[in-house]
């Protein structure tokens, strides 16, 4: 009976939920890629559905206990299963994590991945690999769910991998294409040097600790009296996991290279997910970071340099989900440094709200490249918005929620961490409140040249049409949650206690209004005209434009040092190998033996009579030692 | 009626073998192949049959004869390499000129002498079982008689194994001399009885003893015929040689240490475990150059003797267990390798390394077989010659927990084993990794294809499921009082 209770909770009644749904909501998109990979590959609309039918349900499932949770305040706390012993010291459970921020992340993830994986219907259309994309699709879905309900370190650092594994699945999907391919290694090898700082952290951390369990070392930390400088390094390891997932500088440069990848995987991992799980790591455990002063000042700075630097390169990009891609650098900048201002509250939230409207943006972008034949280019476009109505109005949504126009939901979201800035460090908040006048700028740019202005392509835009309506029903979908997200005030108070800074003045308030609107003004003063042009920036910028428009040379900077760097060491490794190793070691070895083989071949002359002598002499010759001697 | 039920194998054996003689004097058969298909089936038949039998404690024709389980495992094993040296001599059978039937009869009658062997209790048996089975090999050596290596091989072979029995003989009777008996279990008795070191002449007569089974194994300092019989006598001879006649000597050095001389192993482990290493480095150090197929076995054949005495020197139970399972699992390997040979010198008529480059094209289960026999001498996991190899080393390593200086002997054995990579290896390459150059598939033949299917799945068996043969030879091991 006992393992029953284990297995399905202890009570049937209403409010209460079956342990094993908590597990549904994990394993449902597993088990759907495993079925689509090894029956179903062919059907295609059957695999589709039957991933499409996965994340759905692990969404009405979270859902449920979210509400549960929400309103009437029961928790479900399954009980991991043991899964590795060895020895006394090391205990690995898989466990299952279900507090306020695992619940709003599941409710993120599902959410958005449900919108994400309904419009995937019609934008991968006809593609030759469209059940191997629902395959990926909820493996990835299962990987990330992972990472949320960790309840250790070691779980959370498999399901960390896994996410790396599918997103380079699906950042590769087209991998025919010799620059998908390249993308989905340059993400993968570059988060996995992040990882190699996480993993380093987590085993310095247990090896103070002895145990990997959330739970746990938040209780025990306090009572080891770890020395600063170890708490500061364990801190700044582990962030190094989320410098690579999250795409900080220096580890960015592989996110805009992503979005080689179909434009639903850019809107899933690059908005509302696999990016996102590096705050929500930071988040999960700030009880870590928030003791050391060095560690929150670390990754404060490199959130407000990442959030500045890549709103400045995004002004100057002309792909309209590169625009994207540098925009969520920078707001994901803008959680990092939350986290490390103290705000892990602030930061979910932003993370909450930005997850919807980016995904929205993302898809509204790939709704505009479908109606134009795959072109991305936006100074080929122009004047859409007759042809596409639905696809502008989401994306304008998207734009003004991004911007932090109110009342839509990134208003209320930036809000916070600007006030949490001005209050923990100035400096930073400059930078921040510089970094939201540049977004609304490089968005109005993108809207005006995009949907206004005269067509420049007048065959693509007379072909131009609005998508189906299994595309535009989930930009409906996440524009209403991109408008409505921030007026639920308590979200930020369902994480923890309120903070302070809530006690902000309606002058100050007033006066970040005015940053976006600032921003639409210069944008629109440059763009929105019949043949908007990158001119008068260019000439008002000059150098200064070379640069962000080339990224800051980051690129080449990293392909510098892998040639000279690595290739010298390259070079030094193969003169020892070919001259000390192969010449005076393996080839010394080898040629001894090759004479030692022929002397002994010597011996074997083929006379009867030698032989007969040396049989007789090794006769003599044991005796000898044996009985004489 | 015991003592009859005791060979009965023996005699089985004999009497098919007379069978055949006498059918083939008095109404031919003119496909010679069906001859040896029919004798390997019987054969496999009284293998069968043999698992059947149970060990006996007692001892039969006055003390001589043991049917315990040492005696069984090693009359199974000799079954198996005789049923499988038959099916290769009926693939070979063409090249015969003339006398197929009495060619299968001899390897019959020599299989006789080493199911005696296995039995032996006493030096008398011994010498005669012995030579019954050196005698046949004699004649089954030189049996191409117009071919000069082929009579080469059978001359040295004589010379050189009538020089090693006169040793034995001579050493039967200064052990005699000394002791008074030609019992084993009775010179145990002697042995344990007599205080002090035992006298020089009976040291005398126990080397030269050994001398004649140092011989059979082709242990160095007596491992000189070795490359050149391989070479040079008929394949499914080589093979039978390889596997049947190395086991059988083994079985005597085994019986002869174990039982017999246990109570003066100090003053014989030593000699053997030098021996062991210097065979060690002469089998596979010569094995390097060679350029012939059966040659480069012949070289193999002494290293893996080399190993082998690795075991017997550990004198401890684990050590016989590992010596009869690396005999039971180098069986399945060199039949393997020798059935792809024959496979492939009917086809292309050379065994010179070359003449195997592009196997694996030209015949992919050829290829496969020599390939995994070859992996599966050097010791590479998971085929059964790495177990092989890791229980002998454990025996050497758990011998030298008391005398520091068998670490010395395993890491020659280590060594040896780095070596033996270089030219098993290079037999693999030219399988796989060289173009033929007449490319023509080889046509394999049912019973052959049976044979090497039946020796890999052994291998590969082996090597993953180390269970049943491991019990097996621990059991064979246990008649031994060995701790």
């Amino acid at each position: 009976m006992n393992h029953l209770i284990y297995l399905y909770g202890t009570d049937w009644g209403m409010g209460q939920f079956p342990i094993c749904s908590v597990w549904m909501i994990l394993f449902t998109p597993l088990v759907a890629a495993a079925l689509i990979t090894l029956l179903t590959g062919r059907q295609k609309g059957l695999s589709a559905a039957l991933s499409i039918g996965a994340i759905l349900i692990s969404f009405a499932l979270s859902l449920r206990l979210f509400l549960l949770f929400a309103l009437k305040g029961i928790q479900h706390h399954p009980h991991p299963i043991q899964w590795l012993v060895v020895g006394n010291t090391v205990r690995i459970n898989f466990g299952m994590t279900t507090d306020a921020l695992a619940l709003l992340m599941l409710l993120v993830v599902t959410g958005v991945g449900s919108a994400i994986h309904i419009y995937s219907l019609g934008y991968m259309k006809g593609d030759p690999g469209f059940s191997r994309f629902f395959a990926c699709m909820s493996l990835f879905t299962f990987s990330m769910l992972g990472i949320v309900i960790s309840s250790n370190f070691i779980q959370i650092f498999i399901f960390w991998e896994l996410v790396g594994v599918s997103s380079y699945l699906l950042i590769g999907y087209w991998f025919e294409r010799p620059s998908a391919a390249d993308a989905g290694n340059k993400a993968f090898l570059t988060t996995r040097i992040g990882d190699v700082g996480m993993m380093l952290g987590i085993l310095l951390l247990w090896s103070h600790a002895h145990t990997f369990e959330f739970t746990e070392l938040k209780a025990k930390l306090p009572t080891l009296g770890l020395p600063v400088g170890t708490l500061a390094l364990i801190g700044a390891l582990i962030f190094a996991g989320a410098v690579g997932k999250s795409a900080q500088v220096p580890l960015h440069v592989w996110l805009p290279d992503a979005m080689e990848g179909p434009t639903p995987v850019s809107a899933l991992i690059h908005a509302a997910t696999m990016v996102a799980a590096g705050v929500y790591m930071l988040c999960r455990i700030s009880w870590l970071i928030l003791p050391s002063q060095t560690a929150l000042w670390l990754i404060a700075w490199i959130g407000a340099i990442t959030a500045l630097m890549a709103a400045t390169i995004a002004i100057a990009q002309n792909d309209i989900k590169r625009i994207l891609a540098y925009s969520t650098l920078s707001q994901l900048g803008y959680m990092v440094m939350a986290v490390g201002l103290g705000g892990p509250t602030q930061a979910m939230f932003h993370l909450t709200t930005h997850a919807f409207f980016k995904a929205l943006l993302f898809l509204g972008a790939g709704s505009v490249i479908i109606a134009l034949h795959h072109e991305q280019d936006i100074w080929k476009m122009g004047g859409l918005w007759k042809k596409t109505p639905i696809t502008f109005w989401t994306f304008l949504i998207g734009t003004l929620a991004l911007a932090g126009v109110p009342p839509l939901s990134g208003f209320y979201s930036k809000d916070e961490i600007l006030l949490l800035a001005i209050e923990r460090n100035p400096m930073l908040f400059v930078m921040a409140v510089a970094t939201a006048f540049l977004t609304a700028y490089y968005m109005g740019r993108e809207v005006f040249v995009v949907f206004f202005g005269k067509p420049r392509d007048y065959h693509a835009y007379d072909h131009a049409q609005e998508s189906p309506w299994v595309m535009t029903l989930p930009l409906i979908f996440l524009a209403a949650l991109s408008i409505v997200a921030g007026w639920y005030s308590k979200v930020p108070d369902f994480l923890g206690p309120p903070h302070e800074a809530q006690r902000h003045s309606s002058l100050l308030t007033g006066g970040l209004i005015l940053v976006p609107l600032f921003g639409f003004l210069v944008a629109a003063k440059i763009y929105w005209k019949a043949e908007p042009s990158d001119a008068p920036v260019k000439v008002a910028l000059g150098n200064l434009w070379t640069l962000v428009e080339n990224k800051y040379y980051f690129d080449e900077l990293y392909h510098w040092i892998i040639q000279y760097v690595q290739g010298t060491i390259a070079i030094v490794c193969d003169v020892f190998d070919r001259w000390i190793l192969q010449r005076l070691g393996i080839g010394g070895l080898s040629v001894g033996t090759g004479l030692l083989g022929r002397t002994v071949r010597l011996l074997q002359t083929g006379s009867i009579s030698g032989y007969a002598f040396l049989i007789g002499l090794g006769v003599t010759v044991i005796i000898y030692y044996a009985v004489v001697r | 009626m015991m003592s009859l039920y005791a060979i009965q194998l023996e005699c089985l054996i004999s009497i098919w073998g007379i069978l055949i003689l006498l059918v083939d004097a008095f109404k031919p058969i003119p496909n010679k192949r069906t001859v040896g298909y029919l004798a390997a089936g019987f054969v496999a038949v009284a293998l069968l049959y043999s698992f059947a039998m149970q060990p006996v404690p007692d001892t039969f024709f006055h003390g001589m004869f043991r049917l315990d389980p040492f005696a069984l495992y090693f009359k199974r094993l000799f079954l198996l390499a005789l049923a499988a040296v038959l099916l290769m001599a009926a693939e070979f059978s063409p090249r015969i000129e003339s006398g197929v039937a009495e060619f299968y009869a001899l390897l019959m009658f020599c299989a006789v002498g080493m199911l005696l062997i296995a039995s032996v209790n006493d030096f008398i048996l011994l010498f005669v079982s012995l030579e019954l089975v050196t005698i046949t090999f004699y004649v089954l050596a030189s049996y191409l008689r117009r071919q000069i290596p082929s009579l080469e091989a059978g001359t040295k072979y004589l010379i050189l194994g009538a020089l090693s029995s006169g040793f034995t003989v001579y050493g039967i009777a200064y052990i005699f001399g000394t002791t008074g008996t030609t019992n084993f279990d009775k010179l145990a008795e002697i042995l344990n009885s007599q205080t002090g070191p035992p006298a020089s002449a009976f040291i005398f007569g126990m080397l030269l003893v050994l001398t004649g089974l140092g011989f059979k194994i082709a242990s160095v300092p007596f491992q000189v015929w070795a490359p050149d019989v391989y070479q040079g006598a008929p394949t499914p001879v080589t093979a039978f040689l390889a596997v049947g006649s190395k086991a059988a000597g083994f079985a005597l050095l085994l019986r002869v240490l174990y039982t017999g001389l246990l109570p003066v192993s100090l003053s014989w482990n030593a000699l053997i475990a030098v021996l062991a290493g210097a065979t060690l480095l002469y089998g596979n150090l010569g094995a390097i150059p060679q350029h012939n197929i059966k040659r480069l076995l012949g070289y193999s054949s002494i290293g893996h003797a080399g190993y082998m005495l690795m075991g017997v020197a550990a004198v401890n139970a684990l050590g016989a267990g590992a010596v009869l399972f690396y005999l039971g699992q180098y069986a399945f390997t060199n039949l393997c390798a020798f059935l792809a040979i024959i496979a492939v010198t009917a086809a292309t008529g050379s065994d010179e390394i070359p003449s195997f480059s592009g196997l694996g094209k030209r015949s992919p289960i050829l290829g496969l077989a020599l390939f995994l026999s070859m992996m599966s001498l050097a010791g590479i996991p998971p085929l059964s010659g790495f177990f092989g190899k890791f229980q002998l080393f454990a025996a050497v390593v758990q011998r030298a927990q008391t005398d520091s200086k068998y670490y010395v002997l395993a890491a020659i054995g280590a060594v040896a084993v780095v070596i033996s990579l270089y030219f098993y290896l290079g037999v693999g390459r030219a399988i796989y990794l060289q173009e033929a150059e007449d490319a023509t598939p080889i046509v394999v033949s049912k019973p052959m294809r049976f044979g090497l299917v039946v020796c890999m799945v052994a291998m590969i068996g082996i090597g993953i499921f180390q269970r049943p043969l491991v019990h097996a030879s621990i059991m064979a091991a246990k008649v031994f009082s060995l701790h």
